[in-house]
């Protein structure tokens, strides 16, 4: 009953032309393309100076020197850089701190750490200077407000070396904004030095705030920890090594002309305050510089810092059982790098 | 809500138990049978467990949540129903108020918690004022064609007799429009308690939603699980008791 | 026309009252609209300025044009990626639904089986699903445009079902007697019958499938208004929250306007609904 909508002349046509395009795809398009590896690399968080210099090496083509075509997916909350790494969603991850680290292995999530950004704790406690808060005893019965993804584990420790309980004071979440605390319905903050301390400190003096570091009290908390899966770091050593290589390179870049890692973070956020970001600069090149880092380079992994901060958290009951410190960080791909390329 | 239903009552219940069984025993059989570990998908049974063992927590969460949901669905139907009114006894106001509402609305209620959250703060308040505007707009739209339903006849044989304009509106407008707005009332049920623990999942002292942040951070995913199904559950029991409600009051349905 | 159909679930009405028809109907209607926004514009730049309402609450109209204007390729970026969300979420979870209550109008226990669960999967906080969808289907658009698909079918497949049963079951008869099989019926008979009811679930999954794509947005991606939306909430950037918040508004208005011009064009037959 019905016509055939296709005559054998026009299926032939198309078929040709079919046969035509494949052959000019395959052929005269280049393969070059392909020998680029695909990866992610997730942080920990929205872009921000902070992530400076692998911004800075995806936009000045290191990776793709290095063979990798690199994705930067952000962070934010609700998402933890272990689970995706674990899962394989993203191949790089920045991750929360040694913390993290050691709670996913703890859970059993298959990953590695192969750096260490920042070397000492980056963010304090910060409390007014003229306010009741003069000693970490004073915490007591006060409002102290804090993250519950590390930070809180610190302000324990901090305390329980004073022989203070967590009952013994309010903690509660951290707001979004600085507010609370700048309008003295909170007493103490919790403040990282690139972000909340700034913000603290545009609407305070400096010299009415008073600050709790943990390396004050025998603690550090080393944070920003590169990780990747246990697969992708047994069958693809060199894609690992190349990807560092490759940071390495931007970091170095970003500290050397701070201006231009800041154009290229605000190129991918606009919407983030200039003047803020190359202050998050500054504070995040001392975090990444200090300590061992400063005789052996970037991502640096102190064994030592690592260490002390597992028996701490062995401890304080933060971790059910000890974790292989071994398998969980790895040091070979840094190691391999040259300490000449590793120093900004 | 089929008007021709052939099958018994009793066999199409039959018949959703048997689909829910068969849902849960292929969840469990793909996480057991693939040995999914748990942050991918957890067992059915692992889940259960993991909200036997954790009731206390879970059921104070869901507590702290459903009261965001309540308050802020009271609000809402408030103002909906108001504007409704409003709308009816002074015609003019249309114009105004419909398109402003539906500008409102254009962007979805979600996109508006970034800024409540940064004028209310992280407490029960910003989520109450979240469920509100959820709740608002769809009982206000309901409400408003349940009232443009009434008969103009009918208004104008009630005009002859004498009576006054609120009278006219609480013995016949408000009766008309009964069906529609529990219908938007009873919709609204479920999108309350979603929105409180959307709004809760960015900022929160406590519920459902800072629930499953935290355990998300603590790659505690049956604890993810377990308060999915608590919301869940909650969701309809608060649906389930509004559709109670609305068969009490419509009992000529 | 079925007025049961609003018993489950609410349309939203235009503000813009019956359609009028031809060219100069619709240049009326354009010109009305523009004076609207013109209005509306003027009287947000004028409130905020006599007030004196802080930009924390409420910013100028102005420093919020600018704003968005020193920063072009952010917003419009944001505006493709999450308009490609959401269509895409809109399409593939529109098929689902009006496919899935095809075959639940056929197959009468299907429904009965499948259905409730339809219902409770409805109650699922779908931004706890975001975490896990991120982590199965990575940071693609596939993992924005599943969770806009989760939000849109429902409202389609319970839409589409109520149409299909509005059919008059004498017509039904009537082409029966003619030798119709069960495709002709379906495509020539109770399709057509279902379908206002289907573009009232279509313009509820257009505003729908907008929110799916925002909130999977917040799931570390890397363009879109959601992205805009986080970004400018933890840098506490009012003017940057009310600049996306205006751009998703143009998105969900332009969108429902889309479907609602289409449903004028294809149910020609339906009174006001």
């Amino acid at each position: 009953m019905f016509k055939p909508m296709l005559s054998r002349r026009h299926a032939l046509i198309a078929l040709a032309a079919i046969a035509l395009t494949a052959g000019f795809l395959t052929t005269v398009v280049p393969a070059a393309a392909e020998t680029l590896t695909k990866a992610s690399l997730r942080l920990k968080w929205l872009p921000q100076a902070q992530f400076a210099g692998f911004y800075v090496a995806l936009a000045k083509g290191y990776y793709k020197a290095e063979g990798i075509d690199l994705t930067i997916n952000p962070g934010g909350p609700n998402l933890l850089t272990e689970n995706l790494v674990a899962t394989g969603a993203d191949t790089f991850g920045l991750s929360g701190g040694t913390d993290s680290v050691f709670a996913a292995r703890d859970k059993g999530l298959p990953i590695v750490c192969i750096g260490v950004s920042h070397q000492i704790t980056p963010f304090i406690f910060v409390t007014r200077k003229d306010g009741p808060v003069k000693t970490l005893q004073d915490f007591k019965g006060k409002t102290v407000t804090t993250w519950f993804t590390g930070a809180n584990h610190v302000l324990t420790g901090m305390l329980a070396k004073e022989g203070i309980k967590a009952d013994e004071l309010k903690i509660q979440p951290q707001q979004v904004s600085v507010t609370p605390f700048v309008d003295g319905t909170v007493d103490v903050i919790t403040a990282t030095y690139y972000n909340e301390f700034y913000t603290i400190q545009s609407r305070m003096p400096k010299d009415s705030l008073k600050t709790f570091v943990a390396e004050d009290y025998g603690i550090t908390f080393p944070r920003d920890t590169l990780i990747v899966s246990e697969t992708t770091a047994k069958e693809k050593p060199d894609l690992v090594k190349a990807f560092l290589r490759a940071s390495l390179k931007g970091w170095k870049d970003a500290f050397a002309d701070p201006k231009g890692a800041v154009d290229t973070v605000m190129a991918v956020a606009p919407t983030l305050d200039r003047a803020q970001q190359e202050f998050m600069l500054t504070e995040v090149k001392r975090l990444m510089t200090a300590g061992k880092a400063e005789q052996n380079g970037l991502f640096w992994i102190d064994p030592d810092a690592i260490k002390t901060t597992h028996d701490f958290f062995l401890k304080y009951g933060v971790i059910s059982k000890p974790v292989d410190l071994a398998a969980a960080y790895d040091a070979s791909f840094i190691e391999s790098v040259p300490v000449a390329d590793r120093k900004p | 809500m089929s008007s021709a239903a052939p099958t018994s009552p009793s066999l199409a219940v039959q018949r959703g138990i048997l689909g829910a069984v068969l849902l849960v025993l292929c969840w469990e059989g793909l996480a057991r049978g693939l040995h999914l570990p748990s942050y991918v998908l957890p067992a059915v049974s692992e889940i259960l467990a993991g909200v036997w063992s954790k009731r206390a927590p879970l059921g104070e969460a869901a507590g702290y949540t459903l009261l965001e949901a309540l308050a802020g669905y009271g609000l809402g139907c408030l103002i909906g129903i108001g504007l409704a009114v409003a709308i009816t006894m002074l015609p003019a106001l249309r114009g105004v108020i419909l398109p402003a509402a539906t500008a409102i609305n254009s962007v979805p209620v979600v996109g508006y918690s970034p800024l409540i959250l940064l004028w209310f703060g992280i407490g029960v308040t910003s989520k109450m004022v979240m469920v509100a505007m959820a709740v608002s707009f769809a009982v206000f739209l309901s409400t408003l064609a349940g009232l443009d339903r009434v008969d103009r006849r009918a208004v104008d044989l009630m005009r002859s007799f004498g009576a006054g304009r609120l009278a006219i509106l609480w013995r016949l407008r408000l009766p008309t429009a009964l069906p529609l707005l529990l219908a938007g009332m009873r919709v609204s049920t479920v999108r309350s308690v979603i929105v409180a623990i959307i709004t809760e999942m960015l900022g929160a002292y406590g519920g459902l939603g800072w629930v499953i942040y935290q355990a998300v951070l603590q790659i505690d995913f049956v604890q993810v699980w377990a308060a999915i199904f608590v919301a869940s559950a909650a969701s309809l029991s608060f649906f389930g008791l509004i559709g109670f409600l609305e068969r009490k009051i419509l009992f000529w349905k | 026309m079925s007025t049961g159909s609003t018993a489950s679930l609410v349309e939203a009405k235009t503000a813009f009252g019956s359609r009028p028809a031809g060219l100069g109907g619709l240049l009326r209607k354009t010109a009305r609209l523009l004076l609207g926004l013109a209005a509306t514009a003027l009287v947000w730049e004028g409130a905020v300025q006599l007030f004196g309402i802080r930009p924390a609450y409420l910013p100028r109209l102005s420093t919020i044009l600018m704003a968005i204007a020193a920063t072009p390729r952010a917003y419009l970026d944001g505006f493709l990626r999450t308009s490609a969300e959401t269509l895409i979420g809109f399409v593939t979870g529109g098929a689902f639904g009006v496919l899935t209550s095809i075959a639940f109008f056929r197959v009468r226990a299907l429904r009965e089986m499948v259905f409730p669960i339809f219902v409770v999967s409805q109650t699922i906080p779908v931004i706890a699903f975001g975490a896990l969808v991120v982590l199965w289907f990575g940071n693609t658009l596939l993992a924005k445009a599943v969770i806009a698909f989760y939000l849109t079918f429902f409202p389609v497949t319970v839409n589409t079902l109520l149409g299909l049963e509005t059919v008059d079951p004498r017509q039904v008869a009537l082409m029966r007697s003619f030798g119709a099989s069960n495709r002709q019926l379906l495509l020539r008979l109770q399709l057509p019958t279902a379908l206002p009811q289907i573009f009232v679930a279509l313009r509820l999954a257009s505003s729908l499938s907008l929110v799916g794509a925002i909130v999977g947005e917040w799931f570390g991606d890397t363009t879109g208004l959601g992205v805009l939306l986080l970004q400018a909430m933890f840098t506490e950037n009012f003017v940057a929250i009310w600049g996306a918040l205006l751009a998703a508004a143009l998105l969900g208005t332009g969108f429902y306007a889309v479907i609602a011009a289409a449903e004028r064009r294809l149910v020609f037959w339906s009174a006001e609904q």
